[in-house]
Order: C-alpha cells, then structure tokens, then sequence
C-alpha cells in the first residue's frame, strides 16, 4: 500500500507539471457554465444574428432546467470526452517511450501497483474536474433557468461520471498496449464513439452497454428514475471498466517478458 | 441584448488565465514542438482550444 501511495503521488505531481490540474478543470467549468448561458441568451442571439422578416416574433420557449443539465452532458460528451482522452493518451505509452517506465520498473514495484497508480491518479483528475462543471452548470441553471431536484442532479452526476469513468479506463488501457499515443488517441476517441453511436440506435440489443448510460444519467436528472435497464447498463458497465484495468495489466506484464 | 456581465465575467476570467498561463510557459520553454512563434498564435487565437492544444501537444518533456 506504502508503495502504491508513492506511485499515485507521483503521478498527481506529473500531472501538476503538466498543468492538467489547471486545465482540465477549467475545460469542464466552461463548458457546463457556458451551456445554461448560451440556451438562456439563445432568443436574443438569435433575434441580433438572425435575419428573420421585419415584426416577425421569435418565440423559443426557455427548457426545463433538467434539460439544461442533459445538454451539458451532451457537452461534456464531446469536448469533455476529447481532453480526457488527450490528457490520459499518454499515461503509459509516454513513460514506455520516454524510458520512464522502464526506469521505475527495475525496481521491485509491482506491475499491478504501477498501472492501478496511474488510473487512480487519472480518475481523481477526471472526477475532480467534472464536479467542478457539474456544480458550475447546476449553479447557473439554478441562477437563469430553474431548479433542478437536488436528489435527481447528485444521482446523475454519479451514473453519467461512470461514463466519463469508462472513457478513461478504455484509454489508459490502449495506452498500456500501444507505445504511440496518437495511435491511443485515436483508436479510444473512435470506439467511444462508436460505442456511443451504436448504444443510441440500437436501444434493444445493446440496452447492457455502456454508452447508454447517458441516456440514463438525462432521465435520472428529470424524472429521478433510470430509462429501461438501468441496473443492468450500470452493472455491467462497472463489471468493463474492471475487466479492462486487469486485461490492462496482464497484457502490459506479458509485453514486457517479450520486449 | 442585455447580458449580464457578472454571470460572464468568470469564463471570461478562466480562458484569460489559461491563456496566460500558456503564454508564460511557451515564453519560457526552450524548445516546443514546432514553432515558437506559432504557439504563440494558436494560443491567442483559437478560444480556450488553443491553450489546451498547448498544454497537449506543444510542449518538450
């Protein structure tokens, strides 16, 4: 334990000198407060920049407030999703290619140790930065829009950041396979698309999937209730993001017997 | 339009900080990857993308 605790300090003080403690924050505070400032000055950017015909009247009906916080998951879905993937892209294969790794692992530290270091310190970024978003969006909903339940806003914050929990855990993992992080990018960018992307039509056959908890975490936020299959999605989504932190770390020890 | 500043002001601030945090580094750093001069740019033109492009992919280890 003593060990592992070194690693993850280790790692949160590599992000500092990256400034992934300043900027992945701040990418989330702005897109969750932007998205209930944009949808309550929509009207009035639309009357300036539109060219509708003279007296014509514009009326957009303000959404619900929950509406507003499900819109800014969609936001964090997309960019959110971008800058994590580009912040943990790296967080093995950069080591791998740098020597870093290989430095730290002469040593008598265990693989397990060295790879659930890593994602622990990666995970705390990534819940810390999105809380702050959250709470930023939720605010200033609050502030322009309307309230929001509080029990229904707090239990979609957990099920949507279990997606965001998924997107880094696929990442970190390529980035144990792969020695090249664009390649890491890219691959995990387009399979959670994908992922996504097939989760949202194919509502039936992939009801387990984790791209659906979106859809979940945008009804928990206005009924307080999961769409269908909630538990099911939610349970299978923490049993992947499991396998994959293992998988991780038996392909990253059986690697380095080759190498 | 009638905005209200106040509710503004803090992304405002936020993309100014990461803007200038961004600057002072590339300032400061020896080498980057690619052009000095063109992380200067992208850093005060493209929004607050181009401060994480920066932070990402324009900066040595």
């Amino acid at each position: 334990m003593g060990q592992w605790f070194i690693l993850f300090k280790k790692e949160c003080m590599e992000s500092w000198r990256n400034y992934k403690w300043l900027w992945m924050p701040s990418v989330f505070l702005i897109l969750g407060l932007m998205q209930p400032i944009t949808t309550y000055y929509l009207p009035d950017i639309l009357a300036t920049a539109g060219e509708l015909p003279e007296g014509s009247e514009i009326s957009i009906p303000i959404p619900p407030a929950p509406d507003v916080i499900a819109a800014t998951f969609g936001q964090f879905s997309q960019i959110g999703i971008l800058v994590l993937v580009l912040a943990s892209m790296g967080i093995v294969a950069g080591e791998r290619a740098s020597g870093t790794a290989s430095m730290i692992l002469a040593r008598p530290v265990s693989r397990f140790s060295f790879i659930s270091a890593k994602w622990a310190a990666m995970l705390l970024l990534t819940w810390l930065s999105y809380l702050v978003g959250y709470a930023g969006s939720w605010y200033y909903t609050f502030l322009l829009i309307g309230e929001v339940e509080a029990t229904n806003a707090i239990g979609a914050f957990f099920v949507y950041g279990l997606w965001l929990t998924f997107a880094v855990t696929l990442t970190v993992f390529f980035s144990t396979i792969l020695k090249n992080a664009g390649i890491v990018a890219f691959l995990s960018i387009g399979s959670l698309l994908v992922i996504s992307a097939l989760s949202h039509t194919l509502t039936k056959l992939l009801a387990w999937s984790p791209g659906r908890l979106s859809v979940h975490a945008s009804s928990i936020v206005s009924t307080g209730e999961g769409a269908d299959h909630f538990f099911l999605a939610l349970s299978v989504s923490i049993g992947i993001i499991i396998v994959l932190l293992i998988l991780a770390y038996y392909l990253f020890k059986q690697k380095e017997l080759v190498e | 339009m009638d905005l209200n500043w106040a509710l503004i002001a803090p992304v405002i601030i936020l993309e100014f900080i990461l803007m200038i945090v961004a600057l002072v580094d590339v300032i400061k750093s020896d080498d980057t990857n690619g052009p000095k001069w063109l992380w200067v740019l992208v850093i005060l033109f493209i929004g607050f993308l181009g401060p994480i492009l920066y932070f990402v992919i324009g900066r040595k280890r």
